[in-house]
C-alpha cells in the first residue's frame, strides 16, 4: 500500500485527494487520460472514459503507462479487471486508420483486418464507405470524414486521423502583445498559452475556461498560430462585436480585415464572425447561408460558447473535418446531453482548468455565492400550493416578496455596478420599475443595447436589470455583483455562465458577489439547487441566508 | 497372463503390496477376497484408466515404448529394450530419467515382473488402444499393405513419390492417433495425379483436384478399415508411422519435462496488489447481489435454477456482464449465502414458482466479518463448488439454454479441475504470469489423459481466478497461495472428522486471510464533506460509519473509497429513522475531517424544520370545544382519568377509547357533550330502545277468518282460462300417440322409429303442411309431446307452429324423439 493522493474506484472514477503532498504530481500524471469531473475544495473527481483514453493514445500515451500511473499513485491495490479493462480499452484504438492515399484519396486502412471486416458490416456505417480497394483498405469520400470517425467511435473502434488538415488559405495574424495604437504591452497567461499549445498540438479541439478567464484571447492566439483565414461563430451581434473590438486591440488585424456576417451585416472577409443565428436561418425549409462554410478556404474555424451549437450545427461541422476546429466553453454541460457529440465533431477536450485554480493565480475575480431564501407571505403560498404544476415554478421564481430582498442587496453594495438577472419579463419590468434601472431584453436593440452596456461600464448606470440575453458574452468587466431572480429551470450552465459575469479580474481584486434569490419551501429551491450543482462541484460554496437577514440589521445576540 | 501377475503379487512383501495399495487406492474399494481379486481388479479397465490419468506425457510414452517392444511371442520385454526405443531419436533422455519412468510404472504395477522380462498388465491396450500414437503392424492389417512395408527401400520411394496434399495427411496421422475419417465420396473421386480420367469442366473452368487419400489407399500406405459408403475410417499401418517419425525418434517428440514459462516474471507486489484489489471487488459485489436479492428475490423456475431474465436484471444491478453475475451467484450460494425459500401458500404470477432465492442467515455472519475473511469464504466455495460456470448461458444437448444454480451446470470433476489449473501456477516460481496456452500446455504434460478435451474448462478456471482475485495478473497471488496450500494440508490430513485441524472452528484467521489482510486497506472512521454536498469515505467504511452513511446520504461511487451524496430525501430519512437535526450536525462534526460547508448545515436544518410538519396518528376519539376552560376543566377531571384525554390542541382533546365509552363517561361526570359524525353534523342521540321485528296487528285482519274470500269477476275469469287451457293441454296429451309419448312408449314393444324415420316424417309434413305430433326432450330432459304445423326443417331446428297457442316454436333436431303424423 502506498500512501498516494489517488483512489481509483471500481467505476472508473479517480478520486484525488489534493490535500496530499503528491496531489500536484498526480494530477499532472494523469490528466492525459482522465477527465477532470468534480473539483470540489477536498477531492476532485476525474473519470475514466474510453474517449479520453482513446485520446491519451492519439497523444501517445501507451497502456502499460497509465497503468502503471495509475498503480504508483494509487492508495490502495487497484482492482485487476479495471486495469484489464483499462488495457483493453485502449488497444482498441488505432486498428483501424484514416489516411490520405496518393492514388486514392482519402481512406480506412486497417491494421487488424477483422475488425475493419466488422465494422464494414455495420449497419450503422452504410453509405459511408466507398469501393473496397483491397483487404485492408476501403476508399472513403472526404465529406464523409466526420460522420465516419463519429459512426466508428459509437462503434469502439476508434479510428486514428492520419490525414491531417488543410492549411487554409494564409493570412497573416499576429498578437500585438507590444501594444497596439499606444495600448499598454501585454503577454497570454500561462493557462491560455498552455490552452493554446494543448490544442495546436492535438488540432482541433474544445478548450474549457472559466467564464472570464480570457476565452477570446485562446481564440486570438490560436488564429496567430494558424495564420489563416478564420470563421469564428458567436451567439450573437453583441458578442461579434466583442470579439471584433478584442482582436482589433490585440492583434495585428485591422478593422478592415475582420467582417461580420449577421443579420444586419453580410461581410466576408479573411476574418468573418457570424452567429449562430443567421447560419441556422432557414428560407423555405433550406438554411440560405450556409455557403459561408465554403465562401473561403478557411484554415479555422472557432466555435464560441460551444455549449450552446445549435444541432444544425453539429451536422454542417461533420463536413469541416479537414479544416482545424477550435470549440471555446466555460461550462462544458449541455442539458440535452450531447457533450459527446461535441467532442466527436469538434475534437475532444483538449484543455481544462479547474476555476478555483485559475482564482487563485489570480485571473478570475474571487467570488463569493450566496442563496437568499425569501419566505413567501401567506397569500403567495396559498397562491403557489394551488397553482398548476406548469405554473409553479413561474408563480416561486416571480413571487413580489423578491422585490425588497433584491433592493436591499443592491443597497448593501453601494459603491458597486450591480446586474440584476431574471428570466421573465414580467418579472423584470417589475424590478425595472422598483430599482428605478434600466432593462435589458431580447427585445432590445442592439444599438441600444451598446448604448446601455457603455453607460454600464462607464459608471453611468449603476444597475442593469438584463434577461437571458444577458447570459452570455457579454463582456461588462466592471459588474460585481449579480443578482439572480429566477433562471431557466434547473439549467447549470446558466448559473455558471451567469456567475461568470461578475468573475473579471477587478481593478482593485475586491470581491465579486453572486446572490440567487429564491423561494423557500418551493419548487424553486429544488431547481436552485440543481443549478448550483456544477459551480458547487467546481468549488463555490453556497452560503444560505435568510431574507430576514439581509432585509433587516441583525438582531442582537445575547449571550 | 492374470495368473502371472497374481502369482508375482504373490510374491511379494506385505510392504510392497501397501505401497502398491497406497498408489492405487480404488484397488480396496471394496477390499478384495484375495490375491488374485485384487490382481484382477489392477488389470480392470477402469483401474488402469485411472492409474492412467494420473500419470505425465512422458511417463505414458515409456509405458507405450514398454508396450511396443514387447516380444510377439512371449509378450515380454526388458528395460534394456526400452531404454534402446526410448533414447532412439534426435534428443534421447538420459538413462536414468527413463528407468525412472519404467521404476514408477513398476511401482504401480502396470508394468510388472523382473528388469529382463516385463510384462504390461492386460488393461492397458484396452484403455489406449495406440501406443504413442501408433497404428497396428501392417501384418495385422492388411496382407497388401504388409508388402508393400515389407519390403523398406519400396516404401520409402513411394513415401517420396508422395504428392504434397497426400504427405500432409501422412505426416497429420503419424503424429497420432493413426485413425483418421475419410469424408464421403474422397475414395470414389480420383486420386491425386489422375484427375486427367475426369472431363474438363467446359462451364466453369479450371483444373479437377483429385483425393489423395485415394492416391495413398491406391499405393496401400493408408489401409481402409470400414467402409460406409463413399467414406468410412483409415489406418496408418505401423511401420509407415516409424518410417514418418524417423527424424524426431519412433516416440515421437520426448519430453522429460513440463515446458518452460516464456512469460517475463511480474513484479509480485504489483500481483498482489491487482489480486488485492479484485478481492475487493468480488466481495463488493457479493454483497451488492445479495443485497439486490434480498431486495428482490429470484424465483427458482420449475426446472431448476435462476431465470436468465432475473440474471440480467441483477447484472444491470451490479453493473457487471452476465457471466460475472453467474459466477458470483454461483460462488455466494456454494458459500452458503444464498438459500431457497419455500413459498407456501403463495399464488405468485411470476413463473409459477414457488421457491425464491434469497440470502441465508449466514449472510449475516458473513458481513459482519472482516473484508479477507468474507473473501477467503468465498474463495474456498469457489474451489470446492461442483459447479461449471461457464457454462451458465450456453445450451444444454436438448438446445435449452441453461440457466444459474440449474443442474445441467453441474460437474464432479470442477473441484479437480481448479487445483490442478491452481497446482500449475503455485509450482512455478512466485509472480510467474504464464499465458493461458501456456497454462494449457503445461497441463497437457502433466496429465495428458486428464486435460485433454477439457481445454474450455481449464480455461475458464483461469478466467475465474482471475475475476475472484486468486490470481493477480495471471500469476498466482501469495495469499492465493497460502489458501491453496491450506486445502492441500487439509486434504493430506485426511478425515477430520472431529474439526481439530479446521481454522474455522478455532476462530484464528487462517495465514492466507492475514496475508491478504496486510494488503488491503485499514478501515477508515472518517469522511470528507465538501460544498457540493458529497462526502467521501477515503477507504473502507468501518462497520459503524458504513452504518450511519447508509442512512444519511445516497451511495453514489463504490471502489477503495466511496462517495456518498447528502441530499433532501436521505436526511429526511435520516430523520425518520430517529436522529435528530443535533444529531446530525454531531455525526458530521464528528466524522468530517475537514470543516462542515455551511450549506450542508443548512441543509439538515431546513430539513428538519419541516421534518414533522404534519403529524399522523390514529384515536378512538375526541372532545372539542370553543371553551379552552371547559376542556382544561375536562381534561383535569379525575373521574375521567381513565379515558387518558391528550391535549392536541388548545380546543381539541383526544383519547384512544371508544366515542360511546366517553360519551357515557362524560354524562356520567355531568357534562352534556353533542356527538358528531365524521363529517362535523351532531349526530342526534334518542336513547335507542330495543325493539322486536314489526307484527302484523291483530286489527287488521278480517273478522271471520273463516270466511270465504270474495273474489272480483275479472279474476275469476282469469282462473276459468287458465282451467281451460289445462284441460286441453290434457286432452291433447291423451290424443298424442303412444310413439309420441315417450315415457309410455318405453315400455312395451315399441315400433323402432328411429330418428331418421322421425325426419322423414316431418319433412313429409313441411311439404303437405300437416299436423305432426312431435315427440321431445326438453332442456331438463323431461319427455314431452306436441301437435305442431311444421313450418321448415334447417340448420339442425325444426320450426313449427302450434295451432293452438298461436306460437311459433323451435325444436332442436337432435332432441326430437318422435313424429307421427296426426290422422
Amino acid at each position: 500500500m502506498s500512501g498516494g493522493p489517488l483512489i481509483v474506484q471500481s467505476d472508473k472514477t479517480l478520486l484525488l485527494e489534493i490535500d496530499h503532498p503528491d496531489a500536484q504530481a498526480c494530477r499532472m500524471a494523469i490528466a492525459p487520460f482522465a477527465e477532470l469531473e468534480r473539483s470540489p475544495e477536498h477531492v476532485h473527481t476525474y473519470r475514466l472514459t474510453p474517449l479520453g483514453l482513446w485520446n491519451a493514445r492519439a497523444a501517445g500515451h501507451d497502456a502499460e503507462g497509465v497503468v502503471d500511473t495509475l498503480i504508483k499513485y494509487s492508495r490502495y491495490p487497484v482492482p485487476h479487471a479495471l486495469l484489464v479493462d483499462v488495457a483493453e480499452t485502449m488497444d482498441r484504438y488505432g486498428r483501424l486508420q484514416l489516411a490520405n492515399d496518393p492514388a486514392h484519396g482519402l481512406v480506412l486502412r486497417a491494421l487488424d483486418r477483422v475488425v475493419l471486416i466488422e465494422v464494414a458490416k455495420s449497419k450503422k456505417l452504410a453509405g459511408m464507405l466507398g469501393p473496397k480497394l483491397d483487404d485492408d483498405t476501403i476508399q472513403v469520400h472526404p465529406s464523409e470524414r466526420g460522420r465516419l470517425k463519429q459512426a466508428l467511435l459509437k462503434l469502439g473502434w476508434p479510428a486514428e486521423d492520419l490525414a491531417g488538415y488543410v492549411d487554409g488559405e494564409a493570412h497573416p495574424i499576429e498578437l500585438a502583445e507590444s501594444g497596439k495604437d499606444g495600448g499598454k504591452p501585454w503577454t497570454l497567461r500561462s493557462y491560455q498559452r498552455e490552452a493554446v499549445e494543448a490544442f495546436w498540438a492535438g488540432g482541433s479541439g474544445v478548450v474549457v475556461l472559466p467564464c472570464g478567464a480570457g476565452k477570446t484571447l485562446v481564440g486570438a492566439a490560436a488564429m496567430a498560430e494558424a495564420k489563416a483565414t478564420t470563421l469564428i461563430l458567436v451567439t450573437n451581434t453583441v458578442a461579434g462585436r466583442q470579439w471584433k473590438r478584442e482582436l482589433i486591440a490585440r492583434t495585428s488585424l485591422t478593422e478592415e480585415e475582420i467582417g461580420e456576417y449577421s443579420g444586419e451585416r453580410k461581410e466576408i472577409r479573411p476574418v468573418t464572425i457570424a452567429t449562430y443565428q443567421v447560419l441556422t436561418s432557414r428560407r423555405g425549409g433550406a438554411f440560405t447561408h450556409l455557403d459561408l462554410f465554403g465562401a473561403r478556404d478557411w484554415g479555422l474555424v472557432v466555435y464560441d460558447e460551444v455549449h450552446l451549437l445549435p444541432a444544425p450545427i453539429f451536422r454542417f461541422t461533420a463536413d469541416l473535418q479537414a479544416r482545424r476546429r477550435l470549440g471555446l466553453t466555460a461550462t462544458l454541460v449541455r442539458e440535452d446531453g450531447r457533450e459527446g457529440d461535441v467532442f466527436s465533431l469538434i475534437g475532444p477536450k483538449r484543455y481544462d482548468a479547474p476555476w478555483k485554480d485559475i482564482e487563485s493565480q489570480g485571473w478570475i475575480a474571487p467570488a463569493e455565492c450566496t442563496e437568499v431564501r425569501v419566505t413567501l407571505t401567506d397569500a403567495e403560498r396559498l397562491a403557489y400550493a394551488t397553482a398548476e404544476a406548469e405554473e409553479r415554478y413561474r408563480m416561486a421564481a416571480t413571487a413580489r416578496t423578491k422585490l425588497p430582498v433584491v433592493r436591499a442587496l443592491v443597497d448593501r453594495h453601494p459603491d458597486e455596478q450591480v446586474l440584476v438577472i431574471g428570466g421573465y419579463i414580467d418579472q423584470l419590468h417589475q424590478l425595472g420599475e422598483y430599482l428605478d434601472a434600466p432593462i435589458v431584453q431580447g427585445s432590445t436593440t442592439n444599438k441600444e443595447r451598446e448604448r446601455l452596456f457603455d453607460a454600464f461600464r462607464s459608471g453611468e448606470v449603476r444597475t442593469l436589470v438584463i434577461s437571458k440575453v444577458g447570459n452570455f458574452s457579454i463582456d461588462l468587466p466592471e459588474a460585481a455583483v449579480a443578482i439572480q431572480v429566477s433562471g431557466t429551470f434547473g439549467s447549470r450552465q446558466e448559473e455558471a455562465q451567469r456567475l461568470g459575469r461578475v468573475l473579471r479580474p477587478k481593478a482593485d481584486g475586491r470581491q465579486a458577489h453572486f446572490y440567487t434569490v429564491v423561494s423557500r419551501d418551493t419548487i424553486d429551491t429544488e431547481y436552485a439547487a440543481h443549478r448550483q450543482r456544477f459551480l458547487a462541484e467546481q468549488g463555490y460554496a453556497y452560503t444560505i441566508v435568510d431574507a430576514d437577514d439581509v432585509l433587516g440589521p441583525k438582531l442582537p445576540t445575547i449571550d | 497372463m492374470t495368473t502371472s501377475l497374481a502369482d508375482h503379487l504373490r510374491t511379494l512383501p506385505d510392504e510392497s503390496l501397501a505401497a502398491l495399495l497406497q498408489l492405487r487406492p480404488d484397488l480396496v474399494v471394496p477390499v478384495p477376497a484375495d490375491v488374485s481379486a485384487l490382481a484382477i481388479r489392477a488389470q480392470s479397465r477402469v483401474s488402469v484408466a485411472r492409474a492412467l490419468d494420473g500419470l505425465d506425457q512422458f511417463t505414458l510414452l515409456i509405458l507405450d515404448a514398454a508396450r511396443l517392444t514387447r516380444d510377439p511371442e512371449g509378450g515380454g520385454t526388458t528395460t534394456e529394450s526400452i531404454l534402446a526405443m526410448a533414447t532412439a531419436g534426435p534428443h534421447p533422455p538420459a538413462p536414468t530419467t527413463v528407468r525412472g519412468a519404467v521404476n514408477k510404472l513398476r511401482a504401480l504395477f502396470l508394468l510388472y515382473g523382473p528388469e529382463h522380462d516385463l510384462h504390461v498388465v492386460g488393461g492397458v491396450d484396452e484403455v489406449s488402444p495406440y501406443p504413442a500414437g501408433l497404428g497396428r503392424p501392417a501384418a495385422e492389417l492388411d496382407p497388401r499393405a504388409a508388402a508393400v512395408c515389407a519390403d523398406p527401400a519400396k516404401l520409402r520411394r513411394t513415401l517420396l513419390a508422395a504428392p504434397p496434399s497426400a504427405r500432409a495427411i501422412l505426416d497429420r496421422l503419424a503424429a497420432g492417433p493413426p485413425v483418421g475419417t475419410v469424408p464421403p465420396g474422397a475414395l470414389d473421386a480420383p486420386a491425386t495425379g489422375e484427375e486427367d480420367v475426369l472431363p474438363p469442366d467446359l462451364v466453369n473452368g479450371g483444373a479437377a483436384t483429385g483425393s489423395p487419400i485415394r492416391w495413398l489407399v491406391e499405393h496401400r500406405l493408408l489401409v481402409r478399415m470400414s467402409a460406409v459408403k463413399g467414406g468410412g475410417t483409415v489406418e496408418l499401418p505401423r511401420e509407415v508411422a516409424l518410417l514418418l517419425r524417423r527424424d524426431s525418434g519412433p516416440l515421437g517428440p520426448l519430453r522429460t519435462s513440463p515446458p518452460l514459462v516464456s512469460s517475463p516474471p511480474r513484479e509480485a507486489k504489483a500481483v498482489d496488489s491487482a489480486g488485492a484489489g479484485q478481492t475487493m471487488e468480488v466481495v463488493r459485489h457479493t454483497e451488492a447481489l445479495l443485497e439486490a436479492l434480498a431486495a428482490e428475490p429470484a424465483p427458482v423456475l420449475r426446472s431448476g435454477g435462476v431465470g436468465v431474465r432475473d440474471l440480467r436484471r441483477l447484472a444491470r444491478g451490479l453493473g457487471l456482464d452476465d457471466p460475472t453475475t453467474a459466477l458470483i451467484f454461483e460462488v455466494a450460494y456454494a458459500a452458503g449465502l444464498l438459500g431457497e425459500l419455500d413459498l407456501t401458500g403463495t399464488v405468485t404470477a411470476r413463473y409459477g414458482g414457488d421457491q425464491q432465492i434469497l440470502p441465508t442467515g449466514g449472510y449475516e455472519v458473513w458481513r459482519a466479518a472482516s473484508l479477507a475473511q468474507r473473501w477467503e469464504q468465498l474463495a474456498r466455495a469457489w474451489l470446492t463448488m461442483t459447479r461449471q460456470v461457464g457454462l451458465v448461458g450456453q445450451r444444454d444437448d436438448r438446445d435449452r439454454p441453461i440457466s444459474v444454480l440449474s443442474a445441467e451446470a453441474e460437474r464432479a470433476g470442477a473441484p479437480a479441475a481448479r487445483r490442478s489449473v491452481l497446482a500449475v501456477l503455485a509450482d512455478l516460481a512466485p509472480a510467474t504470469a504464464p499465458t493461458p496456452d501456456e497454462v494449457l500446455e503445461l497441463l497437457d504434460w502433466r496429465a495428458p489423459r486428464r486435460a485433454r478435451g477439457r481445454e474450455a474448462a481449464h480455461r475458464e478456471v483461469l478466467a475465474e481466478a482471475a475475476q475472484l482475485g486468486v490470481t493477480g495478473l495471471g500469476a498466482l497471488t501469495s495469499y492465493g497461495r497460502l489458501l491453496l496450500a491450506e486445502l492441500t494440508d487439509a486434504d493430506e490430513r485426511g478425515d477430520d472428522p472431529l474439526g481439530l485441524y479446521s481454522d474455522a472452528e478455532s476462530g484464528e484467521p487462517s495465514t492466507a486471510v492475514r496475508a491478504l489482510d496486510a494488503l488491503l486497506p485499514a478501515p477508515v472512521d472518517h469522511f470528507l464533506v465538501q460544498a457540493d454536498l458529497t462526502v467521501v469515505v477515503p477507504g473502507p467504511p468501518d462497520p459503524a460509519l458504513a452504518g450511519e452513511l447508509d442512512v444519511v446520504a445516497e451511495h453514489e461511487s463504490a471502489g477503495g473509497a466511496s462517495v456518498h451524496r447528502v441530499t433532501t430525501a436521505s436526511v429526511r430519512r435520516a430523520l425518520d429513522a430517529g436522529y435528530s437535526a443535533d444529531d446530525l450536525h454531531a455525526l458530521f462534526r464528528r466524522r468530517s475531517r475537514t470543516p462542515v460547508p455551511q450549506g450542508l448545515t443548512y441543509l439538515v436544518d431546513d430539513v428538519a424544520r419541516k421534518h414533522g410538519g404534519l403529524r399522523v396518528g390514529s384515536a378512538g376519539g375526541y372532545v372539542r370545544s370553543d371553551d379552552e376552560a371547559l376542556l382544561t376543566e375536562v381534561q383535569a377531571d379525575k373521574r375521567l382519568e381513565a379515558l387518558a384525554f391528550r391535549r392536541l390542541a388548545p380546543t381539541v382533546l383526544i383519547t384512544p377509547y371508544q366515542v360511546n365509552r366517553m360519551l357515557t363517561a362524560l354524562r356520567d361526570a355531568g357534562y352534556a357533550p353533542v356527538p358528531e359524525d365524521a363529517g362535523g353534523a351532531a349526530v342526534l342521540a334518542r336513547p335507542k330502545t330495543r325493539r322486536a321485528p314489526a307484527r302484523v296487528p291483530v286489527t287488521s285482519r278480517s273478522l271471520d277468518p273463516l270466511a270465504a274470500p270474495r273474489l272480483p269477476m275479472p279474476r275469476l275469469l282469469g282462473v276459468v282460462e287458465q282451467i281451460r287451457r289445462g284441460e286441453a293441454a290434457a286432452r291433447a296429451a291423451r290424443r298424442a300417440p303412444a310413439v309420441v309419448r315417450g315415457g309410455t312408449a318405453q315400455t312395451g314393444p315399441a315400433p323402432a322409429h328411429t330418428h331418421s324415420d322421425a325426419l322423414a316424417v316431418l319433412q313429409q309434413a313441411v311439404r303437405d303442411k300437416a299436423l305432426v305430433w312431435v315427440g321431445y326432450v326438453d332442456a331438463h330432459g323431461a319427455t314431452a309431446s306436441r301437435l305442431v304445423r311444421p313450418v321448415s326443417i334447417g340448420a339442425g331446428y325444426l320450426r313449427a307452429e302450434d295451432e293452438r297457442t298461436e306460437m311459433l316454436h323451435t325444436f332442436a333436431l337432435h332432441r326430437i324423439t318422435a313424429a307421427v303424423l296426426e290422422d
